[in-house]
């Protein structure tokens, strides 16, 4: 009794614990979408339904659509993040933007890549609520 | 019985914030009175022209430089003017610089003097040349740069509109690409930025 009293609470601070590390997937988001989404925390009802990939001139393009399945506003905070070949990140890395998506409007995001060797993006974001 | 339940739980709560406390940084101060932050963060201190709106400028015009493929060639490319039509003291050289940085590390386009750099480099010349100190098989040769084919002038306005309790700001940078020859413009595009403060 002693013992089950002990561990109920350890297990259920390792799991939050191990939740607050991790990073999320925004929900709705497709499988193949939120491998490229590098999310921190909750995505807070935003979902990201679609990626557009192209490769332009001999540089990567890339367009993300961000829906906010809410009717409140959402403050997201994004940058791409370039990597090469060999999984390693292309140049210093964007700055990060601020952009506000309005209740149930879809903001589309844009960016290229700035050197030919990249060959593979992630999208790094957290969503908060206004 | 609560008594039971009581402990375990202190016991969690202690766990959890010793796992939030984490190590120690490799530094040697007092406090935290000075910290390095991200250089790339989001700056929101004022809605005055910052480091966030130099930095989607560049990445916006960099983007869409290397995007439509006029660097086809890996042409030669001078920076003219930069003018700054706002009300504030902004100085656009750095704007331009970044611009340039990135252009130059993609590969894709090469930078030949701007005016503001010709003094330096006739002056290198001039003392490779005239000085009398170097070995002539190895001295820089006058009148063999390279001239550029393409020249880029770009402008930053804005737009203040303020109340008693709401400032917004709107800024505008326009940036050109001109055929130095044919007086045409090659490439052109613009990026805005809309700020709005509270009282």
């Amino acid at each position: 009794m002693k013992l089950r009293n002990i561990l109920l609470p350890l297990a259920l601070a390792l799991t939050v614990g191990t939740a607050m590390a991790q990073s999320g997937t925004p929900t709705g988001t497709p499988a193949a979408v939120a491998a490229k989404i590098q999310l921190r925390g909750d995505a807070n009802d935003l979902v990201i339904p679609e990626i557009r990939i192209v490769r332009r001139n001999d540089v990567m393009v890339v367009q993300a659509d961000m829906k906010n399945t809410t009717e409140s506003n959402r403050t997201v905070f994004y940058r791409f993040r370039w990597l090469d070949s060999s999984g390693s990140q292309v140049g210093d890395g964007e700055s990060w933007k601020q952009m506000t998506v309005l209740g149930h409007q879809i903001q589309t995001v844009k960016s290229v890549a700035l050197h030919s060797s990249a060959v593979d993006f992630r999208i790094e974001m957290n969503v908060e609520t206004q | 019985m609560t008594q039971q339940f009581m402990i375990p739980v202190l016991l969690a709560s202690l766990l959890l914030s010793a796992c939030a406390t984490g190590v120690q940084s490799p530094v040697v101060r007092f406090d935290r009175q000075v910290n390095y932050g991200d250089a790339k963060s989001v700056e929101l201190v004022t809605n005055e022209f910052g480091s966030s709106d130099l930095q989607m400028i560049a990445e916006k015009m960099v983007g869409s430089l290397l995007e439509t493929g006029i660097f086809q060639g890996r042409p030669t490319v001078t920076i003219s003017t930069v003018k700054n039509k706002t009300s504030e003291y902004i100085d656009t050289t750095n704007v331009m610089n970044s611009i340039q940085t990135a252009l130059v590390k993609s590969g894709k386009v090469r930078f030949t003097r701007a005016i503001t750099e010709m003094q330096a480099g006739v002056d290198e010349l001039q003392r490779q040349n005239q000085s009398g100190l170097y070995k002539n098989k190895t001295t820089a040769k006058v009148g063999q740069m390279t001239a550029a084919k393409y020249s880029m002038e770009g402008e930053l306005t804005s737009i203040v509109k303020q109340n008693n309790s709401t400032k917004d700001v709107f800024y505008k940078f326009t940036l050109k690409m001109f055929d130095v020859e044919e007086g045409t413009i090659e490439w052109q595009d613009e990026k805005e930025i809309r700020k709005t403060s509270k009282r």
